[in-house]
């Protein structure tokens, strides 16, 4: 009964609960589309940031991370590859790395020489997509190199030319060769342009005299959720091999504290306007128990309890912000689907996006969360709040209500 | 003056009841001492000029107010210390209201405004439905049912009023200034259709008024003034 009146209620003052219903609906919908794209940007960040080069996860020698060390070696990799065949893991890729001289007649830089295996590698690291002369390596490939557009520019090469790499190998004794540069990619990233490069796994170990050992397992999944879900079993499987293994914001701690930090902010601005809307909503209410209250005061006189009257109109509340809350879900979630078909293009922002790893077309990404967290907290503080005009309710009596003007 | 009606129940009791509304030298004293016993079956209406306290001692037999001092009985149980829930049941099951501004609910149609109270009463859905309809039948409003108060003239929400008042069987129907708001002719109905829901069905009525067309009705005319009752006659 109290529900059917509460509704009913609802529409005594038809424009009253439609422009409340309206700035319930837009403000849910700017908050599922604004936390979606923000989520979505958060993704887009991830998969760039760590799909160029790290993966979602590795599996590394203890304190390799702090401590890159050729000599620091991964225990019975073979077994972890075929371990890390989990649900959510695509592929497992093989590295060495170690620090070298490049020289290229009278000119030489310092840069990160990293063995690869050329099959694998392109599926979890999107580098091979960035070059933009030649080709990525590929299998057979021997005294092969790809460089970056900044190392290859400082070092006057052009494609084909051979380079002199100089480093120290896993023994201490001189690591040497001489390779023909294949490919050169661009990242966009000018400190990755500048200080990376690949040559094939095999001819690395041989020249760095690592035997068949390897430095990291880089991992890449579907998506990240699947990855992060296999965490717990992927470290079990590192430290039963006397490893570890890192999580993506293990590997890429900055990229996890720029989130953390806007998100933060984000949050804050998120909240004002929550506590805003929830206020102009509970204002508009507690006007009308104010102008019902001699009408209250005749269902009392009837014989209607004020704990009745007080819970008819807390359904009101709740039933107007469910329902302005759910049509802002159904819009906010329909803006946003279409905008992840079509994206979003930031004009002049491509450089600053670049740095993320995130191309110059942004998408949102609609999830549970994002669709129901902000309409959520708005419906939960309204419901909270409501509790206000329903404790005025309770004390009124009724001669005094039914005096009210 | 007070009568003592040893041959009938007394359906309300009213002992020395006072009523100080604020205090010091603010203090309005509305009801002073009143004794008051209304009989099961009267037809009573509580005259008296403004101000003489008709509608505070209507409010304290009806449960809606506390007196500052005496003690209320309503059918045979006393208002004094009773939670606003109980006093909440005790109008649902024992006292019917009809107002001057009628108070039905303008979201409920007139079948729905009289089913309000059975349905607080927790009366089965059937028989609601047909002690509602019986009601507004019995007060001339069949094929109304479905009209919402603000498609029904003034008599007419009035005698919605007046079958939400009955249907719950009350005890008694306390009544303030009910005709105040309607014509002569509308009037003259209601006090009919009253008066013959008492005549037919016992139902004791107390009804404040200025109305002459209505005390001209009443079997016990009880006169107010300056808070105290100065007549209680029948005819």
């Amino acid at each position: 009964m109290l529900a059917a009146l509460a509704w009913r209620n609802i529409w005594r003052q038809p424009v009253r609960s439609i422009l409340s219903l309206i700035g319930l609906a837009f403000s849910s919908l700017l908050l599922v589309f604004m936390l979606s794209f923000q989520l979505g940007i958060y993704d887009t960040m991830k998969v760039g940031a760590l799909g160029l080069l790290d993966g979602y996860g590795q599996f590394q020698p203890v304190g390799y991370d702090d401590d890159p060390d050729i000599s620091r070696l991964l225990p019975n990799w073979q077994a972890l590859v075929e371990a890390a065949e989990l649900d959510g893991i695509n592929t497992a890729t093989p590295r060495a790395s170690s620090f070298a001289i490049m020289a290229s007649g009278d000119t030489s830089f310092g840069a990160a020489i990293i063995g690869v295996d050329p099959v694998t590698e392109p599926k979890v690291s999107t580098l091979a997509s960035t070059i933009i002369e030649g080709r990525y390596l590929a299998k057979g490939d021997e005294a092969t190199i790809v460089m970056g557009e900044g190392l290859v520019r400082n070092l006057g090469l052009t494609l084909g030319d051979n380079v002199t790499m100089l480093g120290t190998g896993n023994d201490g004794a001189v690591a040497a060769d001489v390779l023909e540069l294949v490919g050169i990619f661009s990242t966009g990233i000018s400190g990755l342009d500048r200080q990376i490069t690949q040559m094939p796994l095999a001819r690395f170990q041989d020249t760095f005299n690592l035997g068949d050992n390897i430095n990291v397992i880089a991992l890449r999944g579907g998506d990240f959720s699947a990855v992060l879900q296999a965490a717990p079993a992927l470290a079990h499987m590192a430290e039963t091999e006397g490893a570890v293994y890192l999580r993506w914001d293990e590997l890429q701690p900055e990229v996890k504290q720029m989130i953390t930090l806007d998100l933060s902010t984000a949050m804050l601005s998120y909240g004002v306007m929550i506590i805003v809307v929830v206020f102009i909503l509970l204002n508009t209410l507690y006007m009308s128990v104010l102008e019902r209250t001699r009408e209250f005061g005749g269902l009392m006189a009837v014989g209607m309890r004020p704990t009745q009257i007080g819970t008819m109109v807390w359904l009101e509340l709740i039933f107007l912000s469910l329902l302005g809350a759910g049509i802002g879900i159904a819009l906010g979630a329909g803006v946003t689907l279409w905008v992840e078909n079509v994206g979003i293009q930031f004009p002049g922002m491509d450089e600053v996006f670049r740095q993320w790893g995130i191309s110059g077309r942004v998408y949102p990404d609609l999830s549970l969360l994002s669709a129901v967290a902000g309409p959520g907290v708005i419906v939960i503080s309204i419901i909270i709040l409501g509790l206000i005009p329903y404790r005025r309710i309770l004390g009124l009596e009724p001669v005094t209500a039914m005096g009210a003007a | 003056m007070q009568h003592k009606g040893n041959e009938m129940t007394a359906i309300v009791s009213c002992k020395g009841i006072t009523k100080v509304f604020g205090k010091g030298e603010l203090a309005v004293h509305a009801l002073r001492g009143i004794d008051l016993d209304i009989m099961e079956g009267d037809f009573a209406t509580l005259a008296g000029p403004s101000g003489s306290g008709k509608t505070t001692l209507l409010n304290m037999i009806g449960a809606l107010d506390h007196p500052t001092e005496g003690e209320v009985t309503v059918d045979g149980q006393s208002l004094s210390g009773l939670s606003k829930s109980a006093l909440s049941d005790l109008r649902l099951q024992k006292v019917g209201f009809i107002f001057q501004a009628y108070n039905l609910v303008p979201v409920l149609s007139a079948r729905e405004n009289v089913e309000f109270v059975l349905r607080l009463a927790k009366v089965s859905v059937a028989e609601r439905r047909s002690r509602a309809d019986a009601a507004l039948a019995e007060v001339g409003l069949q094929g109304m049912e479905t009209r919402r108060p603000s498609a029904l003239s003034g008599g007419q929400q009035q005698r919605v009023a007046i079958a939400r008042a009955l249907v719950g069987r009350p005890r008694i129907v306390l009544a303030d200034e009910p005709t105040a708001n309607l014509d002569s002719k509308t009037t003259g109905e209601l006090v009919d259709l009253m008066y013959r829901l008492n005549q037919d069905s016992g139902i004791t009525f107390l009804m404040g008024t200025h109305d002459p067309r209505v005390m001209a009705h009443s079997k016990r005319h009880i006169e107010m003034e300056d808070g105290q009752i100065i007549s209680d006659t029948r005819s």
